[in-house]
């Protein structure tokens, strides 16, 4: 589903350049859970918007769903951001001005789907995360679980083949946090393939497959001796 | 297509959407009865006076001294011998006044001696039968002046001319049906015989209130023998500055009791129209100017207002871009919004044109707006909403989808 080789992302600013991922490797299979973990700074949102084709990369390989994206142009990219993926992100991202309902939809319109199958769509996707009765809510009117269940239920609604959740529980208290999750785990079951950027390590236990980032790079942590430091210093991170 | 959810999205930024469109609207209101009252106004500029304008001189001759009817008379006739003499002067004629002058004598003139039955006004012209010729007037019927028929006025003299020649456009008003040659029309209480009918002559007043009857003009067999004479001068082809620099000069050698005005005392015809028009052409400039101004705060309200948005939107833009949204939906998106904003703008201010028009009418005489003026504003202003809203949503389609992610 998601495969990269030797792909490597460098940020340069006038003084410094930044390898943000280097010499970066993973292959994530249709229908996988994977989360992801890493210190502050290792690059796992690079990686996540890298591959959910939000930003380019400087060199390697990316296949996604068996194409290379690299070549692909703007349009090509937003149209499988548009059917392919679905997104929740850590500051849910949800559009101030415009009620759960439109906030939906928004994703469904761009598709260019008709008036009633969006409508049907949105009212089973917000069902689905149990708030179809605040459709006609802002979001400023929501709590952050509410609001981040919106989020998933926008991902949803495009009934996406790859859900890429950057901290989705970051922002949440525990109890949300484990809903949120049950909810990604159904999904999940349902086909979906998932991946999971979490500093929790409860949540990531909970993943088929962990995925650990250092400095860039993809680290088997089991041979790795920065791994435990680092580990412990995420997840003390989390808790304060 | 995303009609719904940008109402939603405008309904939220209240304020914002409101000014733009009240500038709008104040914009449009304004800017199509500009555009009227220049159109208007460059009509009167463009409006002929009838006369053949080129190589013609106006002389204003100030009598000094109180000369007396026949001192005056002595002194016009050889001051025209004089200037028929002066090289390049090709014909030249006294009277009270000209078209476009700015001043001028009003009678009624109608079927019957009765005052209270005269139907109308015309401008009234003293001439003798050199007149014709130097304006370049065309008689359509009948015949000029003879010499032999030229009177005298002065200050207490009856005006009761026994032959007139008036101008088309009051032939046809006063005789609808019939050659208006040879008929009785009354200026005075004694009747006077139409000999003539001259093409286009317009009255020496320029102003809309004068309108209606502005090429109703009556030339009277009469020299005018009081305070100041007016030589209109027809030059040769080519001898205009010529005549123009000399002629001053060549009266005051013959007969120094006059007052030639350094400023204004000659003046080619060019001068005396665009003087008439000064306030005309000065309306049109400021009508102009105003509507220039207002489209220009209005298009950078718009890029304003805009650019603020989309920076203010920037997170949201890349949410969409995100979601699928493709540079051209988010260019469209905001071209959009411009467009329903000034299409409420625009519906407001078409009404408040009408309106301004109404107050302009009752105010000063104002005309009813034709409704093209209200099309053109209504064209005006979506067209320039659209290009002001160009290069801020540009810059906005430019958002790069990873804004998504950036925490703010
Ligand atoms: N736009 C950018 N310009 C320059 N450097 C960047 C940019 N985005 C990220 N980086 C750098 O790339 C590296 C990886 O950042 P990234 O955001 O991927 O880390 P992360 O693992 O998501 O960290 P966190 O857990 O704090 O979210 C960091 O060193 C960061 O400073
Ligand atoms: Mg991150």
């Amino acid at each position: 589903m998601l495969k990269m080789t030797h792909l490597s992302k460098v940020y340069r600013t006038e003084v410094v350049e930044t390898y943000a991922l280097r010499d970066f490797n993973i292959n994530v299979k249709e229908g996988e859970f994977v989360a992801v973990t890493g210190p502050s700074g290792s690059g796992k949102t690079t990686f996540l918007t890298i591959a959910g084709l939000l930003e380019t990369f400087t060199g390697g390989e990316y296949h996604l769903d068996g194409v290379e994206v690299s070549n692909l142009d703007d349009n090509a990219r937003s149209k499988i951001r548009n059917e392919k993926i679905g997104f929740i992100f850590q500051a849910f991202n949800l559009i101030p001005d415009l009620n759960v309902f439109d906030n939906v939809e928004v994703p469904l319109r761009y598709r260019g789907m008709k008036g009633p199958e969006r409508k049907e769509r949105i009212m089973s996707a917000l069902e689905r995360v149990g708030l179809a009765s605040r459709a006609k809510h802002y979001p400023a009117e929501l709590s952050g679980g509410q609001q981040q269940r919106v989020a998933i239920a926008r991902a949803l609604a495009g009934t996406p083949r790859l859900l890429l959740a950057d901290e989705p529980t970051g922002n949440l208290d525990t109890q949300m946090a484990r809903g949120v999750l049950e909810l990604l785990e159904e999904i999940h079951r349902e086909g979906a393939t998932i991946v999971m950027v979490t500093h929790d390590p409860e949540l990531a236990a909970r993943a088929q497959r962990n995925v650990h980032i250092i400095d860039g790079q993809v680290v088997d942590l089991a041979e790795d001796p920065r791994f435990h430091t680092a580990y412990t210093a995420a997840a003390g991170q989390v808790r304060s | 297509m995303q009609i719904r959810p940008i109402l939603a999205t405008l309904r939220y930024h209240k304020a914002g959407t409101l000014l733009i469109a009240l500038q709008i609207a104040l914009t449009l209101a304004i800017v199509c009865n500009a555009l009227f009252i220049i159109h208007q106004r460059l009509g009167q500029l463009s409006r002929p006076s009838g006369v053949d304008e080129s190589d013609l001189l106006l002389v204003h001759n100030q009598w000094a001294g109180k000369p007396d009817a026949d001192e005056v008379a002595s002194m016009m006739a050889s001051d025209l011998a004089t200037l028929r003499n002066l090289p390049g002067v090709a014909n030249v004629y006294a009277t009270n006044t000209y078209p476009l002058s700015g001043e001028g004598t009003v009678f009624g003139i109608g079927h019957s001696p009765d005052k209270k039955t005269y139907t109308d006004s015309t401008a009234i012209y003293f001439v003798d039968d050199n007149a014709l010729a130097t304006l370049g007037l065309r008689l359509i019927a009948g015949r000029n002046f003879r010499p032999d028929e030229i009177g005298a006025s002065s200050k207490h003299s009856k005006i009761e001319p026994d032959e007139i020649i008036i101008t088309q456009a009051l032939a046809h008003h006063l005789f609808p049906d019939a050659s208006a040659v040879g008929k009785a029309v009354y200026l005075s209480r004694k009747p006077s015989i139409i000999i003539g009918v001259v093409g286009r002559m317009r009255t020496p007043w320029v102003d809309s209130s004068m309108a209606k009857w502005d090429e109703y003009s009556t030339l009277l067999p009469y020299r005018r023998l009081e305070g100041y004479t007016e030589y209109v001068i027809r030059t040769q082809p080519g001898q205009l500055d010529d005549v123009a620099r000399r002629v001053k000069a060549t009266l005051y050698a013959a007969n120094r009791m006059r007052v030639i005005s350094p400023k204004n005392g000659v003046r080619t015809f060019a001068d005396v129209g665009a003087q008439a028009y000064n306030s005309d052409r000065g309306m049109a400039i400021l009508m102009g100017a105003i509507s220039l101004i207002m489209l220009t705060i209005t298009g950078a309200g718009i890029v304003g207002l805009t650019s603020f948005w989309v920076g203010q939107r920037r997170k949201q833009i890349g949410v969409r871009r995100a979601l699928g949204a493709t540079q051209r939906d988010i260019l469209s998106y905001f071209l959009t919004e411009n467009l329903l904003i000034g299409v409420a703008g625009v519906i407001v201010g078409g009404v408040l044109a009408i309106g301004l028009n109404l107050w302009l009418m009752n105010q000063f005489e104002m005309e009813k707006l034709a409704m093209g003026y209200v099309v053109a504003g209504v064209a005006i202003l979506l067209v320039l909403g659209q290009g002001a809203v160009l290069a801020p949503a540009l810059r906005a389609s430019k958002v790069p989808p990873v804004e998504a992610t950036r925490s703010v």
